[in-house]
């Protein structure tokens, strides 16, 4: 597959968007800025970016309670996320839904999702829409490694499957469902095994090689256009930090860590663009500083931002 | 005016819809080819084609997970869950997905779609497949709860919960399919929130919904001939819920009972009392009644079944203590 | 005491071609379910121990818990003290770690790109592979039951050297003098800078080819070299190709499922000790179906082919042998 210098450093500059916004999400949280639960994407950006690099703003997304890498990688704005981060009633949600609950419709992004499993029928839904509608666009559902076993799961892939709808659904196996690990949540390695008992193709990759995931959501994005119908990619990954901001992760094994820190996304694609002369390191600094400063200036917004009003309580229960 | 059963009734409603906006479209178990469990939707499939009559595996968490998930994307699904008492098991999807996405993503989505699904006992059908749940629903924020009682309303509040942008739990009972009602062709839409008086009375206010409004206006009739006149008063709509005509029509009475199939604890009729308590107790005179099922599963014997369902002596009877 | 490794590569059958092609889906209850088999084999046959690979889904562990109560075996069970990395790394480790154990036999479950990580770490120990990957040239479909025998037979060293046990040829990838990988079947270079989504699939990126043998009824690019002029895995010769649209069509079953026109400019037999230089680069380099190394416009590369490839089992050849000697051993008694 061709690709380009421009496709490359954007993909990096998307990575490490991610990478810095959450970064920043730990210390705010830290210091107490936002409240409630944090999820954190860190380890696992290749998956959201090589995946969103296949979309446009007419393509759907579902994401999930570790969702802030999706948004990012699909075109959500930075600012509005932090504010809603923050409670903020300039927020995506105006403050109503918070870290796990961001959405941008306009953009196809369904939501992050506090129920695990919960976008897989969801994301159905918006491919049952696409198709509907006889337009070509897709959507893609991302989910965990826990999620493929909720009853969601069979069932969302059933209806998929019978009715050939364009969507692709994208496990981030980070190989943790909270503490539980993968051999003792299911008794499959490749969770895309399980996509062969509903009549469609699964594939496992490398979740920490933006190019692999990249190739293999490009194939299957070109499939559900062409109305040949779902298919699941898994992306073997690994989240650097606890299942929420304030676990200490005692359930990994340190040896463990340590090797999959090794195998950090960034730093695998940072290495190729040096390699390649995609880009000098100094260049790649730039690229960092650059996402720091919209990242501070994404906050600066959010800590000026006002609160919502007690009285907003009430307010977007219903549609008028 | 047409005379219809109910079931065709709320059937045409779905077809006057889905008639005017090709965004409509119908999905369930069953819908297809075979007509509906219970008939509702015959006759639909060979008018609109498969794609927009679309018979679904059982798999009621896909059945209303998808319809949320197209509903954000632009369309208008209406969707069936065979028997109410299955919703157990897509709960999620209605409680944390349908009725929570506008409100957490800040009011920036919209989620029109309609959860069409038969209640009631009555039918021989035990306790998985004869429940009236309507109160599980109204405790949600986010979602409208309408329970039609004659063919008229089972039409026109069904193009109104289509033309809502929200998720409206369509409730019909089983009981009342096969009844005759004289219903208005053309748009005509009964709006949801909105109270319907079925005969007016002085002495007390009944309020029943669902298959209790026949049985009330029945109780209403035996009253009136030993000198009781009941006001009988069909909310349709529990959520929103139109409060201001049943103050209004307990000021005239002074007297409240409530009616309905569900179990009593946690009930809806609760609800209603414990908002007339409060924003009307200088009306009353007397103390609030209701009349429900008991706190049982619903059983299968016709001889319990009878038992379990409130019927018109029960309503009788917890009038005339009014009086006592 | 007798041992015999196994190599159940969870990861085999997995990657794109499931998605671009119609690769086989292997799932791993049923790798689980072939180690049963071949453990049943070996035991039969009176191998004392088996050493084996460890892995994140225990495709093992989970094969001997499964055994019924009646079938349960008495044979020692260990496992490779490898760290794992869960990928394809796991396979070379446990590789180099039981030939230094000394096992007899290692059975290997994977595709061609699981016996090239074997290869290049088991050394002199003969391998016999069941396939349950996705281009298998290298390993057979071979029932377990009788691959477990025959590995269990090698390993007690009833049998060794042809027709039971045979050498292969093997491909030596060097860049700037220095050999960095191998290949057992083919080594293929492609217009592309990313090992990606590591499977071939999109022949318009071809550019060179070597490969150790290729015959018709081959899968993958081997079949390419079938279609023009075969090359048996015996004979101590191989080919060289060049793709490219203005020579001649060769229709070949490149992947499971996919049968294309790949357009050959030129080709030509090579001969062991043959090194076949990289001329078009910047490239990959994909070694028996997967994409591993990248060459740079300013490296050197070239490929030779050896006849030092893994010997490699040959389970008719292996069980026919015993037979023999079973009935030399009762003429003589």
């Amino acid at each position: 597959m061709e690709v380009t210098k421009e496709t490359l450093l954007g993909f990096y500059e998307t990575m490490v968007t991610i990478r810095t916004f959450e970064e920043k999400a730990m210390e705010l949280f830290a210091a107490g800025y936002i409240p409630g639960f944090v999820h954190l994407y860190i380890g696992e950006e290749a998956v959201a970016t090589g995946v969103c690099a296949n979309l446009t703003e007419r393509d759907f997304i579902t994401s999930t309670h570790r969702g802030h890498g999706h948004l990012i990688a699909k075109g959500g704005k930075i600012d509005l996320m932090m504010a809603e981060l923050m409670g903020k009633v300039t927020g995506y949600c105006k403050g109503k839904g918070g870290s796990m609950h961001i959405a941008d419709v306009d953009l196809g992004i369904l939501g992050a999702n506090g129920i695990v499993g919960a976008g897989q029928p969801i994301a159905a839904g918006a491919a049952f829409a696409c198709k509907y509608k006889k337009q070509d666009n897709v959507c893609v559902c991302f989910f965990g490694d826990g999620a493929s076993n909720r009853g969601t799961f069979h069932e969302a892939l059933n209806l998929a499957s019978i009715f050939k709808l364009p969507v692709i659904y994208v496990c981030e196996n980070n190989l943790y469902g909270i503490s539980n690990c993968q051999r003792d949540h299911m008794n499959v390695s490749d969770i895309s095994d399980r996509a062969a008992s509903y009549g469609i193709p699964g594939v496992s990759v490398d979740g920490n090689d933006v190019m692999a995931v990249y190739e293999a959501a490009a194939e299957a994005v070109k499939r559900a256009r062409k109305g040949e119908g779902p298919s699941m990619i898994e992306c073997k990954t690994w989240r650097h930090r606890g299942h929420f901001e304030g676990d200490p992760g005692i359930y990994k094994n340190a040896k463990e860590q340590e090797a999959w820190i090794k195998k950090d996304p960034i730093i695998k694609l940072e290495k190729k663009l040096v390699e390649y002369e995609y880009a000098a390191e100094d260049e790649l600094n730039a690229i960092k500083d650059a996402a720091k400063e919209r990242i501070e200036a994404a906050v600066e917004f959010a800590k000026n931002s006002p609160d919502p009003e007690p009285e907003d309580v009430l307010r977007d229960v219903y549609a008028d | 005016m047409k005379t219809m059963t109910y079931v065709e009734a709320l059937r045409d409603g779905m077809r006057f819809e889905m008639n005017k906006d090709p965004n409509v479209y119908l999905a369930g178990e069953d819908v297809g080819i075979f007509g509906g469990c219970f008939g509702q939707t015959a006759g639909l499939y060979q008018e609109f084609g498969p794609e927009r009559v679309i018979d679904t595996p059982i798999t009621e968490t896909a059945i209303i997970g998808h319809a949320v998930g197209a509903a954000a994307s632009g369309l208008r699904p209406i969707v069936e869950i065979m028997f109410i008492d299955f919703t157990g098991v897509c709960m999620d999807e209605i409680l944390n997905q349908a009725t929570k996405m506008r409100y957490m993503f800040g009011g920036k989505a919209k989620v029109p779609m309609v959860i069409r699904t038969p209640c009631g006992a009555g039918v021989g059908a035990a306790a998985q497949h004869s429940q009236s749940l309507e109160a599980f629903f109204t405790h949600i924020p986010g979602i409208k709860v309408v329970m039609p009682s004659v063919a008229a309303d089972a039409r026109g509040l069904m193009i109104a919960a289509i033309r809502d942008d929200n998720p409206v739990m369509y409730i019909e009972h089983k009981g009342l399919l096969g009844v005759e009602g004289e219903v208005p062709e053309g748009d005509v839409v009964v709006p949801l929130g909105k109270a319907d008086i079925k005969k007016e009375g002085s002495d007390v206010t009944i309020v029943a919904w669902s298959a209790m409004v026949g049985k009330a206006m029945n109780a209403a009739a035996s009253l009136e001939k030993e000198g009781i006149s009941a006001e009988v008063l069909d909310p349709r709509t529990l959520k929103p819920l139109d409060i201001d005509s049943i103050l209004s029509s307990v000021a005239k009475t002074g007297k409240l009972v409530i009616v309905h199939e569900a179990n009593k604890t946690g009930g809806f009729g609760g609800e209603i009392a414990a908002l007339v308590a409060d924003q009307g107790f200088d009306y009353l005179n007397a103390p609030i009644k209701r009349v429900t099922a008991p706190d049982s599963p619903v059983p299968f014997s016709p001889v319990l079944e009878k038992a379990y369902v409130p019927g018109e002596e029960k309503i009788i009877a917890a009038v005339k203590e009014l009086f006592a | 005491m007798a041992t015999v490794g196994i190599i159940a590569n969870p990861a085999s059958g997995k990657d794109i071609r499931r998605l671009v092609s119609y690769g086989t889906v292997f799932d791993n209850q049923e790798k689980v379910n072939i180690v049963r088999r071949i453990i049943l084999g070996l035991s039969a046959v009176g191998v004392a121990r088996i050493l084996y690979m460890p892995d994140y889904y225990g495709i093992v562990p989970q094969a001997l818990d499964g055994l019924k109560q009646e079938d349960k075996v008495s044979l020692e069970v260990e496992r490779a003290d490898i760290e794992l990395t869960a990928d394809q790394q796991d396979s070379l480790n446990a590789a180099i770690f039981m030939r230094e154990s000394g096992v007899g036999c290692i059975v290997t479950l994977g595709g061609d790109g699981t016996n090239r990580m074997v290869a290049k770490g088991c050394g002199n120990i003969p391998l016999l592979p069941v396939s349950t990957g996705t281009n298998n040239v290298f390993p057979g479909m071979i029932e377990g039951t009788v691959a477990g025998m025959a590995a269990g037979v090698v390993a007690l060293g009833i049998a060794d050297g042809p027709p039971a046990v045979m050498p292969s040829k093997k491909l030596v990838i060097y860049k700037n003098g220095q050999p960095v990988d191998i290949a057992l079947i083919d080594a293929v270079t492609l217009r592309d800078r990313f090992v990606g989504a590591r499977a071939i699939w999109e022949t318009e990126r071809l550019l060179q080819a070597v490969v150790t043998r290729g015959e018709p009824h081959n899968i993958g690019i081997a079949s390419v070299v079938g279609n023009i002029e075969p090359v048996i895995p015996e004979s101590d010769e191989g080919m060289a190709l060049e793709f490219g649209g203005e020579g001649r069509s060769v229709l070949s079953p490149i992947a499971p499922g996919l049968i294309v026109k790949v357009g050959v400019k030129g080709h030509k037999k090579i001969m062991i000790g043959d090194e076949v230089r990289i001329i078009r680069k910047p490239c990959i380099i994909a070694l028996d179906g997967e994409r591993e190394v990248e060459v740079k416009e300013d490296e050197e590369a070239c490929i030779k082919l050896t006849f030092d490839g893994p010997r490699v089992v040959d389970v008719r050849g292996v069980l026919h042998e015993r037979v023999k000697k079973w009935a030399g051993e009762r003429s003589e008694g």
